[in-house]
């Protein structure tokens, strides 16, 4: 059988997805929760990285999707009757609108006219949850869905399955070469005949739907939706860390990026005496990397070995 | 018997003496963002660190927050040339203007720096809120009672404001870091020192924050904590927007505007929502703002 013409990291996301989708049934408990949290986070960093990554419209606060997502799910489930899985749907689907909404206004703004619109976004965002009814006036919404491992395992992988697609068709061809130009010079882009406003606001509207139903799967995971956990700003924090260390705008950097964040966030965790400087840890990490590679790992090291261009695309 | 039009002109009072506050506070990262075009994600931070200086400095000696400011000002005036030289020098070394790619690198360095302080910060102080006891009493005017902390304090805030601007239009070294911020080319033609200038505007910058931090201690009595940079910054983002960056008046006109706003605002509205809904409006102003009027409402 030929197979088609990807990029060789293209089939080892690919091959890694299927061997841990293969590994799961036999994992004790403790190991798929870990490794379904790690992919909440992976599927988060490559939401993130469809807008700041690809655009380079820093996003800081991309969390609002994540909490509205999570918040659709936990209205669903609790007011609606829905299963968790449709759940997710209406997570995602609802963060494709919001994002819809508020790309329209907040993508007009450039660099950090973007970045601050979007942090007083999701900072609003989590006063209004506080105080509406129908979200129970901010005191959250517990449910009762039980532990569900697996399926909320396998959710979640489909959903980083269907982020690295995308990612990939947004990162090559006719649309990825358009995408590029708008993060080298967005002027020069639109004379160029891009329709910069469409494309940024394609790929914002992507992001949301991902980040939302990342964090309608996060609410499943946890059983409960609470606002100033929903909307808690250290998951855009989290999620910008994740692409900054990893590399924006790549294909393989998010989930780079968000293994080695994560997995030394949680080591530290377990650590008492690293207690609280885990994320003084990242933060370093983050001010090296801004810095002195501001491209991450994986953009370095297409730079400094051209050889491995044709792998790492 | 309390009326509802003393309530609001109550509420209105408080407003402005906020909103003085507020003012100094942004005036830093107004300062920075103007003259060098980089925004501090950091700034929050250092508005922590300024109100625990003023806690720390009030445990130690006993001084009271007025006291305490200008030693905080010395110190941000440290902070801000190892900050400059230590995030900002490699990226504005030798460009003549910032690019996108710049402000990308910047944000991201400062927010890196931002997660560090406010995770050290938390793990030296932990999250627990302390207090400055410090109650210089109330003068009543009428039906209204002001607190002279938050009088004396806003007139403080107001002359730093008005010393920055004389600063800046009537000396030398403040005429060339206008010259800077408008062109950094011609500023270098005609003789000036970028690096120069710049981290003495960085440096003036987190003076002025640090000082706004431990005057805002009057306004937190019981709350200063780790976090609580996190809850100011936005607020000075979106004041520094709406008065326009790098303009003097637009952090006092933009600060009273969200002062008024958050104490205004819960006077009309339910009790139980009105804090809430008033942050929540404070933020929002931002976006229509940038929509109708981007350079800023302060001509």
């Amino acid at each position: 059988m030929r197979l088609p013409r990807f990029s060789p990291t293209f089939y080892g996301l690919g091959l890694v997805l299927v061997v841990l989708a293969i590994l799961a049934p036999a994992l004790p408990i403790l190991s798929l929760t870990f490794l379904t949290s790690l992919l909440i986070y992976v599927a988060l960093a490559y939401s993130i990285n469809l807008i700041t990554g690809l655009t380079g419209y820093v996003s800081f606060g991309h969390v609002v999707f994540m909490g509205t997502g999570g918040y659709a799910l936990g209205y669903g489930v609790s007011a609606l009757q829905l299963s968790p899985l449709a759940g997710v749907a209406l997570g995602g689907a609802v963060g494709l609108v919001l994002a819809l909404g508020i790309g329209i206004v907040t993508l007009r703004f450039r660099g950090v006219y973007f970045a601050i619109s979007s942090l007083v976004t999701a900072l609003a965002a989590l006063q209004i949850v506080l105080v509406a009814p129908a979200l129970n006036d901010g005191q959250g919404i517990v449910l009762s869905v039980g532990f569900q491992a697996r399926s909320v395992f396998y959710s979640i992988w489909l959903i980083v399955a269907a982020e690295v697609v995308v990612t990939y068709f947004a990162t090559h061809g006719r649309l990825g070469y358009g995408i590029r130009a708008i993060k080298s010079d967005e002027d020069a882009a639109r004379a160029l005949g891009i329709d910069a406003t469409r494309l940024k606001l394609y790929v914002f509207m992507l992001s949301g739907l991902f980040a939302g139903a990342s964090g309608a799967l996060f609410a499943w995971f946890t059983s409960g939706v609470f606002p100033y956990v929903m909307f808690d700003l250290t998951f855009s924090l989290f999620m910008l860390a994740m692409i900054i260390v990893g590399g924006m705008g790549t294909n393989v950097g998010p989930f780079l990026g968000a293994v080695i964040v994560y997995v030394s966030y949680w080591y530290a965790l377990t650590v008492p005496s690293l207690l609280g400087l885990a994320f003084a840890a990242i933060g370093v990490i983050v001010i090296l990397v801004a810095l002195l590679i501001p491209e991450g790992i994986v953009g370095t090291m297409r730079r400094h070995f051209p050889g491995l261009r044709g792998i790492l695309e | 018997m309390v009326d509802a039009g003393s309530v609001v002109l109550q509420d209105l009072a408080y407003g402005i003496l906020e909103g003085c506050v507020f003012a100094v506070v942004a005036h830093g990262l107004n300062l920075i963002w103007g003259v060098t075009k980089v925004v501090n994600v950091a700034h929050g931070e250092f508005i922590m660190l300024g109100a625990y200086g003023a806690y720390f400095f009030s445990a130690w000696f006993g001084f009271n927050p007025l006291l305490s400011a200008p030693i905080d000002a010395l110190i941000g005036l440290g902070a801000g040339l190892l900050f400059y030289f230590g995030f900002l020098h490699r990226e504005l070394r030798g460009k003549e203007t910032v690019t996108l790619q710049t402000e990308m690198v910047t944000l991201v360095a400062t927010f890196g720096l931002a997660l560090f302080i406010v995770n050290l910060a938390t793990s030296i102080f932990s999250v627990n809120p302390v207090g400055i006891p410090w109650n210089p009493g109330v003068v009543r005017a009428g039906s209204l009672s002001l607190p002279v902390g938050s009088l004396e304090v806003a007139a403080i805030s107001v002359a730093v404001i008005a010393a920055t601007h004389v600063f800046l239009t009537r000396t030398y070294l403040g005429s060339a870091i206008r010259a800077y911020s408008q062109d950094i080319a011609a500023a270098q033609l005609v003789g000036i020192n970028p690096t120069f200038v710049a981290a003495v505007a960085t440096a003036l910058g987190l003076s002025a924050t640090m000082l706004g931090g431990a005057l805002l201690t009057v306004w937190v009595p019981t709350g200063i904590n780790p976090l609580m940079g996190q809850t100011f910054a936005p607020i000075c983002f979106v004041i520094v927007v709406l008065g326009g960056p790098g303009k003097m008046w637009g952090s006092l006109v933009g600060g009273l505007v969200l002062g008024v706003i958050i104490n205004v605002v819960p006077a009309f509205v339910a009790p139980s929502v009105g804090a809430s809904l008033a942050l929540a409006i404070a933020f929002l102003v931002l976006i229509p703002v940038l929509l109708f009027a981007p350079e800023g409402i302060v001509r």
